[in-house]
């Protein structure tokens, strides 16, 4: 199921680009130019231009820009501050944050007809939560040491050949139930949204789903913080 | 929001991975074995370490379940 119109791929076309037709091309340059990767980069430039703009010199009495973003980054501080405690929400603020700004705005683009969601291909989301999966091990060994390894043995000694492999794939598990979750979500709404254009655009058919997917944009985007808050504090605190 | 709301939301999150995590340990466990057998051994020791991850995936599911039952901040 392939959208009507992509603006940025057909510019790229026109500009002799070869824009695979497929999900993903076949040469380095077709893979860089593919709709995933340009509106990728589209949302990324949005999220720095448009801050850029709308904040203004910072004062000490905020504008209408200013307070808005003020809002957006404290509400998300004080949401990551609640669920692993201050310190862990200083520490971890800066990544979650653009994951949160990222996958909102990614999630949205697509509602608009001439763009896409980045997060409806699988690699962009196995790609966001690979990061988590990464960090959230780098972040057990960096509070506990060697003593990381507790994690996955288990309470009892002589379990341990069980426990172990048990703890291993249910950790794996959470690969792919994060990344596929996120991507399953956004594909479908970009679908229906496609199928319903296609047939009956011109009576308004895809309003309702319209509107059903600014909330699920913005749900999906939650639950991946939240969940990958709650991995983190999980590697944080102490093996039981 | 009050804090009610978002102890909601955030057990929400919490449970809905319920499901997906439980197919997914399954289907790890045994992708896992099944590329032992097919893959690293050959064939040499096909079925029995398919069956084997097939077993310790369920009880990954199961143990994830049970931990989510036996949390104690409902």
């Amino acid at each position: 199921m392939e959208h009507p119109i992509l603006f940025i791929s057909v510019i790229l076309q026109a500009m002799g680009l070869p824009v695979p037709h497929t999900l993903v091309g076949e040469t380095l340059l077709a893979k860089l130019v593919s709709p995933h990767m340009t509106y990728t980069w589209f949302v990324m430039a949005f999220l720095i231009i448009v801050p850029k703009l709308t904040l203004g010199k910072i004062e000490m009495v905020p504008g209408k820009g200013q307070n808005f973003w003020e809002a957006v980054i404290s509400g998300m501080e004080g949401f990551m501050a609640d669920n692993m405690g201050k310190e862990g929400a200083k520490m971890m603020f800066p990544m979650l944050a653009t994951f949160a700004l990222y996958i909102v705005t990614a999630n949205m683009v697509g509602l608009m007809p001439g763009f896409m969601s980045p997060t409806s291909n699988l690699n962009i989301t196995l790609g966001c939560t690979l990061i988590v999966f990464v960090t959230t091990h780098f972040l057990g060994l960096k509070f506990h040491g060697a003593g990381y390894i507790k994690h996955f043995l288990g309470p009892i000694p002589w379990l341990i050949p069980l426990m172990f492999p048990i703890e291993v794939i249910s950790h794996l598990a959470r690969i792919l139930s994060l990344s596929i979750r996120l991507f399953g979500n956004i594909m479908a709404k970009e679908t229906l949204l496609g199928i319903l254009f296609m047939l009956a655009g011109a009576f308004f058919a895809p309003l309702p789903i319209l509107c059903l997917g600014v909330f699920v944009s913005i749900v999906q985007a939650l639950v991946f913080v939240l969940l990958s808050i709650l991995y983190f504090s999980a590697a944080m605190e102490h093996a039981h | 929001m009050s804090s009610n709301r978002k102890e909601m939301i955030k057990l929400l999150a919490d449970f809905s991975t319920i499901g997906m995590t439980m197919a997914f340990s399954i289907f790890i466990g045994v992708g896992f074995g099944y590329f032992l057998d097919h893959k690293v051994f050959d064939d040499r020791t096909s079925p029995w370490l398919t069956l084997i991850f097939l077993g310790l995936g369920i009880a990954a599911a199961f143990k994830n379940l049970f931990g989510m039952a036996k949390r104690k901040d409902l």
